[in-house]
């Protein structure tokens, strides 16, 4: 019999976005203007602990517990009105404006306090989450939990089996999923999709309303980091992410889209290409040429005044900061007018003296590899730390643990890597989180890079959080962006900029680390460009040894099985059917047709999606389901067929680079909310594009 | 406390509308002890509460006075009750391009107490239902009765024996589109009550299925208009140009014009909701007789409107949503026949689901409230005594002037329905010395005829929704029924053309494959003009799963 502490997480509802949520004037999203719900990952993985509690046959307790303001109870409640024993609000004024880091930490804490005084010592239990709430969207809280309380992480559970002794668990990773075992308990399991998420009865919603709920203060769990004092990381700024602008043009000529998408697929390539590119020109404040350029400061606004600050020095004729007397500043002030006053002439004054970088150290990626492959990211990620390393005069390592990690060596260094450290040990064979945590954040350690870039992989998200954690490092998740930029006015030069979505897309955050030895982020598979591989580069590998035993492997491999027939929904190009198809024979009929076309011609991933009436009226299966309430996808082309364009389906495709749409109703509204319309029946337009996309050239 | 005590409760209130609400609280304030469950199929309070209304003040008075005196001095009061109306323009609409002012009939006929001058609001507020149920939700539970969201209720169970209403059944939860179990299936619970009140709105489910099983007889046809509306936001100079605290109802274009038609009854509404935003509505009668006919097309056309669209003109729609009002009025009551008491036994009803709405001023909010009150001073006075409850109830009504409203405007929906408003209007002067005009249900009033005005580009219904925030497990089996697929295939695509398709304001019908299906359930906006306009009477609205539905918010 197993106990189960379930973390809930209120969360603004990102489903329900209008246009009323948005500041008209900033386009910022107005987090008030949203409902609060539960995580619905969390709703799944409440469910999930109540199926491993039947699973077992004798039932434990189900412990639910949140961390957050006191209107966080609600989500408490709905854990009772289902399943929950009983529950525990962790809420306190100090425990606001928390990362990861400080959210963790204070979490584990509780849950070492709930072990104690509501299970009863027994060490006999999971801890199980939703694998990443809806606003934040890192997956770091369960990871760090777990290294905080030393115990395994199993993540991206999809499903759950008991043999009559343990647990095993299905979980996701890269290209497949593999069935695994804890090799103790306690363990922390992290939830990515369980279907079917409990009911409230009307009895157990009135018991959950006249339960009372156990709330704890920082005083009762005494937890290490807390607050924006103990957090590792600092919000720089927030704004909207950039708009897309669909062209809304009509094509008379079905022939022609299949010349589009040959362009799009180049365009898309060479843009790619261009974001690799060579980053920012950003030069460090000692190699300026003028001593008072600071035009790499982290927000716009620090940007401005301080364009505005070197040009008044300059007017002034002013050639060393021992010039700037009293006097002067009188005159800087009456010059600058409106744009800044007294306190923050003194700021970015000071900021002047700040010229060597806040971290040393190289720049380092994490290797991802399954034994025989290093996973693409880690190429698209040394890419990028060639660049980083460039800004800040400095060299690139890849560090790899594994079985036989040293044959990768040559492989990294093409890539762009100067050293390659590599860790090798038997029990590195496999990928289990907890020795390859310990391998790579001794490496770690041991050098002190300035920056550690990981994938944001399956693998990586879960390794990233725990080695930050352990290492007591900040770590931003899922960055779309990284720059090496200044925040003089803060006193550190030369750090890097850690860009990422945020509450769904929905906004966009620059992140900063603080109180950190190294710098941590992970970064999206596809977002960063690999360099050209360079065969005849040189660079070092230096070996590095860990000690390892048996109790430092967590998991239990059973079975791994590869994706095969699965839907991938992340691909590059997603063919949809709507409710323009007719019928399932015509789906499946035209669909096929064009997929394969496609397929044929281009060498590019494929996927068939369908509306949300598509699915309805049984053309596909709902796995297929495109839009708000199915999967949101961001192919580089998106084709709609007989689709019409509901809001919530437009929703769920907005960031995909080009959206071709053919209906035969001109007033569907998909036609205003993409690049290229065919005003038509697919039965007609279908069968000539796949005509014309089979008459293309074939490209190498 | 167990399971079973759990289930059962004293006083269940079926909807936490404004008239259950009002119920809850004035028993609680009676009787503190008083164990009342208020349930509730939205997903959140005002969730599928829809109206921009006026409402008259004295009924939150009469309710929330002994309770809190200085109730209109909280917060939530002062931004409920925002606007209060401080000019009044009731228009007729002559086409597309003119309008007159008919506000000075209205104030002769308030001179010499003639019915239709009920039609002036100067006085009153203007408020969103949506957030006025949420503040009285806010209310009751604080006073501790258990107001619990999510749960829908899909029939009434009665002893055997006896045939008294014990309590109802709710929805089953976690069933497939075919209707088999899921893993996470949750059958719908039974919760015992030994007073049931039902105050579920217009054409309420179980308040129908009771009127029919207790053999409650409306003397009248009740009679049914739809609205649609929405909430758009506009500039300051439109908004300043507007003026807060104005209220405009337009009567005549897109609906009715003289002689060559159309004729529909109903009109069009502007007000606003708060700093920059407007409500837009129409509402249409349901008799209307055009097949190819959405009450979205009059609310374009009236959107088109030169009068209307200055103020609205290049603004952003924000929320929308649509709801049926019960228009049948006093004669439309559901009573028992041997001692006229609305309900019966232990079950009485309230609000909109009796149809307490007032033709003559268009409004039923206050009504539905001061029904609420009814029924919470009957049942408190009247313990233990189900059967004395129900006419205690019916007194009260009285006694709150309820009854003498519904008598005053009590034939002038069938009067104008029979002659037409050019006619109708003026005689209806004559109220209640007027012969009751029988008038047929909504739906046998349908023709192949077509709307006059019928606008080029259809109406976005996706966008619609989309703004009404609607949303059903999709998982779950159809809660739109067509009885007879081959009166749809053939009768009705013959003589109407499927008008379903058209007038659904969600557009949750559509043709497939020759097939005319409930094609996007979860869309419904849980209106039920279907059930009420469908040609042939082949429609059913149930009840979905509890939580789904439109998220109202302001509309």
């Amino acid at each position: 019999m197993s106990n189960y502490i379930v973390l809930v997480k209120q969360v603004p509802d990102v489903s329900q976005i209008t246009d009323n949520a948005f500041n008209p004037e900033t386009g910022t999203l107005i987090r008030t203007r949203l409902a609060s719900v539960i995580n619905e990952l969390d709703a799944q993985a409440l469910a999930a602990a109540n199926y491993m509690n039947q699973l077992c046959g004798e039932r434990g307790k189900i412990v639910s517990l949140t961390m957050g303001p006191p209107m966080a109870a609600e989500v408490l409640r709905y854990s009772l009105a289902r399943c929950a024993d009983s529950a525990v609000l962790l809420t306190d004024r100090a425990l606001g404006g928390a990362d990861t880091c400080a959210t963790a930490n204070p979490l584990a804490f509780a849950i070492r306090k709930i072990v104690k005084d509501i299970l009863g010592g027994s060490s006999d239990y999971f801890i199980v989450s939703g694998m990443q709430s809806v606003d934040g969207d890192t997956a770091q809280v369960p990871a760090q939990i777990a290294e905080e309380l030393d115990v395994p992480c199993i993540a991206y559970v999809t499903d759950i089996k008991y043999d009559g002794e343990r647990f095993e668990f299905s979980r996701i990773i890269s290209g497949g999923n593999q069935w695994v075992a804890s090799r103790s308990v306690p363990a922390v399991i992290t939830v990515a999709k369980y279907e079917y998420p409990l009911f409230a009865t009307f009895a157990g919603e009135r018991g959950a309303n006249r339960f009372e709920l156990i709330q704890w203060g920082t005083d009762d769990i005494k937890a290490e980091y807390t607050g924006i004092e103990g957090s590792k990381t600092r919000v720089i700024r927030v704004f909207p992410p950039p708009g897309t602008t669909r062209k809304c043009k009509e094509i008379t000529d079905a022939r022609k889209i299949a010349g589009i998408i040959a362009d799009c697929l180049d365009e898309s390539q060479k843009k790619d290409e261009k974001a690799a590119g060579d980053g920012n020109g950003y030069v460090l404040p000692g190699a300026r040429e003028n001593i008072f350029d600071r035009s790499f400061e982290g927000t716009h606004k620090e940007s401005e005044d301080y364009k505005i600050l070197t040009g008044i020095i300059e007017k002034l004729g002013i050639k060393s900061l021992a010039d700037i007397t009293d006097d002067v500043k009188e005159k800087i002030l009456s010059k600058a007018g409106e744009h800044f006053h007294k306190n923050a002439l003194e700021d970015m004054l000071e900021g002047f003296k700040t010229t060597e970088p806040a971290y040393n150290g190289e720049v380092w990626v994490a290797v991802e590899h399954d034994g025989n492959k290093i996973h693409p990211a880690t190429f698209e990620l040394i890419g990028k730390a060639r660049d980083l390393a460039g800004s800040l005069k400095t060299k690139v390592g890849a560090v790899v643990a594994g079985g036989k990690p040293e044959g990768f060596g040559q492989e990294l260094i093409s890539a762009g890597a100067d050293t390659v450290y590599a860790v090798e040990h038997p029990m590195l064979e496999t990928f289990d989180p907890k020795a390859y945590r310990k391998a790579i954040s001794e490496t770690i350690e041991k050098y002190w890079p300035q920056i550690v870039l990981f994938a944001a992989t399956s693998m990586g998200r879960m390794l990233a959080p725990m080695i930050a954690y352990r290492l007591r490092c900040g770590l931003t998740a899922d960055c779309t962006g990284l720059e090496i930029k200044d925040s003089s006015r803060k006193g550190q030069v030369g750090i890097l900029m850690q860009t990422r979505p945020a509450l769904g897309g929905n906004v966009m955050a620059t992140i900063c680390t603080k109180d950190s030895k190294s710098q941590m982020a992970t970064a999206r598979p596809g977002v960063m460009k690999r360099l050209e591989p360079d065969k005849k580069r040189k660079g070092e590998i230096i070996k590095n040894k860990v000690q390892l035993n048996q109790t430092d492997l967590s998991l239990d491999i059973i079975k791994t099985e590869k994706a095969t027939g699965k839907i991938n929904l992340d691909s590059d190009i997603v063919v949809s059917g709507g409710k323009g198809m007719q019928s399932r024979d015509n789906y499946e009929k035209l669909l096929s047709k064009l997929v394969t076309a496609i397929a044929d011609k281009f060498d590019v991933s494929i996927e068939r999606g369908a509306s949300r009436a598509a699915v309805e009226q049984g053309f596909v299966e709902r796995i297929h389901q495109v839009g708000q309430t199915g999967t949101s996808i961001s192919p580089k082309i998106y084709i709609a067929l007989g689709i019409s364009g509901a809001i919530q389906h437009l929703i769920g495709v907005a960031n995909s680079e080009t959206i071709i749409a053919v209906n035969s109703d001109p007033a569907a509204p998909i036609f205003k909310h993409c690049d290229y319309y065919i005003n038509g029946t697919v039965e007609d337009v279908v069968p000539e594009l796949v005509e014309a996309i089979a008459g293309i050239n074939k490209k190498d | 406390m167990s399971q079973n005590e759990l289930n059962k409760t004293s006083v269940l209130i079926v909807g936490a509308g404004p008239a259950g609400l009002a119920a809850a609280i004035t028993l609680k304030n009676k009787q503190p002890e008083a164990e009342i469950c208020v349930i509730d199929k939205a997903a959140e309070a005002g969730n599928h509460n829809l109206s921009g209304a006026i409402l008259e003040p004295d009924c939150l008075s009469t309710l929330l006075d002994t309770i809190n005196k200085d109730w209109k001095e909280s917060e939530q009061a002062q931004d409920v009750l925002a606007y209060k109306v401080t000019k009044d323009n009731l228009l007729f609409l002559a086409s597309k391009n003119f309008h007159f002012s008919i506000a000075f009939s209205i104030k002769i006929a308030k001179k010499f107490n003639l019915n239709f001058g009920q039609m002036s609001y100067e006085g009153n507020y203007i408020v969103s239902i949506s957030k006025l149920t949420k503040w009285l939700c806010q209310t009751a539970k604080e006073m501790g009765i258990e107001v619990i969201h999510g749960f829908a209720a899909e029939d009434i169970i009665y002893d055997a024996e006896n045939g008294v209403a014990t309590g109802v059944k709710l929805v089953d939860q976690g069933l497939d589109k075919e209707g088999n179990k899921q893993p996470n299936y949750t059958e719908g619970e039974i919760i015992n009550a030994d007073m049931i009140i039902l105050a579920e709105g217009c054409d309420g489910l179980l308040t129908e299925k009771f009127i029919e099983k207790a053999g409650l007889v409306r003397q009248a046809n009740q009679l049914y208009s739809v609205g649609v509306k929405e909430v758009i936001r506009v500039s300051d100079a439109q908004f300043k140009k507007f003026t807060a605290g104005r209220v405009v109802h337009a009567m005549g274009y897109p609906i009715w014009t003289p002689v060559l038609g159309p004729g529909m009854f109903g009109g069009g509404v502007l007000m606003p909701v708060s700093e920059n935003h407007i409500w837009v509505g129409m509402i249409v009668g349901l008799d209307w007789k055009y097949c190819d006919f959405s009450p979205q097309d009059a609310l374009t056309n009236f959107k088109n409107q030169r009068f209307v669209r200055k103020f609205i003109e290049g603004g952003t729609i924000v929320e929308a949503g649509a709801k049926m009002i019960p228009e049948g009025g006093y004669y439309a009551l559901p009573r028992n026949p041997a001692t006229s008491g609305i309900g019966k036994g232990n079950v009485l009803i309230l609000g909109d689901g009796a149809g307490f709405v007032n033709m003559l001023k268009i409004k039923g909010l206050h009504n539905a409230i001061k029904s609420g009150i009814a029924a919470g001073r009957a049942i408190a006075e009247c313990e233990n005594n189900p059967a004395a409850t129900v006419s205690k109830y019916t007194e009260l009504l009285n006694t709150l002037g309820v009854m003498r409203e519904m008598k005053d405007a009590a034939k002038f929906r069938q009067t104008v329905a029979k002659l037409g408003p050019l006619i109708g209007m003026p005689i209806s002067v004559f109220g209640d010395k007027l012969p009751l005009f029988k008038v047929e249900k909504d739906y046998l009033v349908m023709t192949s005829k077509k709307y006059k005005y019928k606008p080029g580009k259809s109406y976005d219904k996706d966008t619609f929704t989309a703004l009404a925030a609607t949303e059903h497990r999709e998982e779950q089996p159809s809660h739109l029924t067509i009885i007879n697929r081959n009166t749809c295939a053939q009768e009705c695509r013959e003589k109407y053309d499927s008008p379903c398709i058209t007038f659904c304001p969600a557009g949750v019908y559509e043709m497939i494959a020759g097939q005319v299906k409930p094609a996007n359930p979860s869309n419904c906006l849980h209106c039920k003009t279907c059930q009420r306009k469908c040609p042939l009477d082949n429609i059913r609205w149930t009840v979905p799963e509890g939580g789904g539905g439109p998220r109202y918010k302001t509309v």
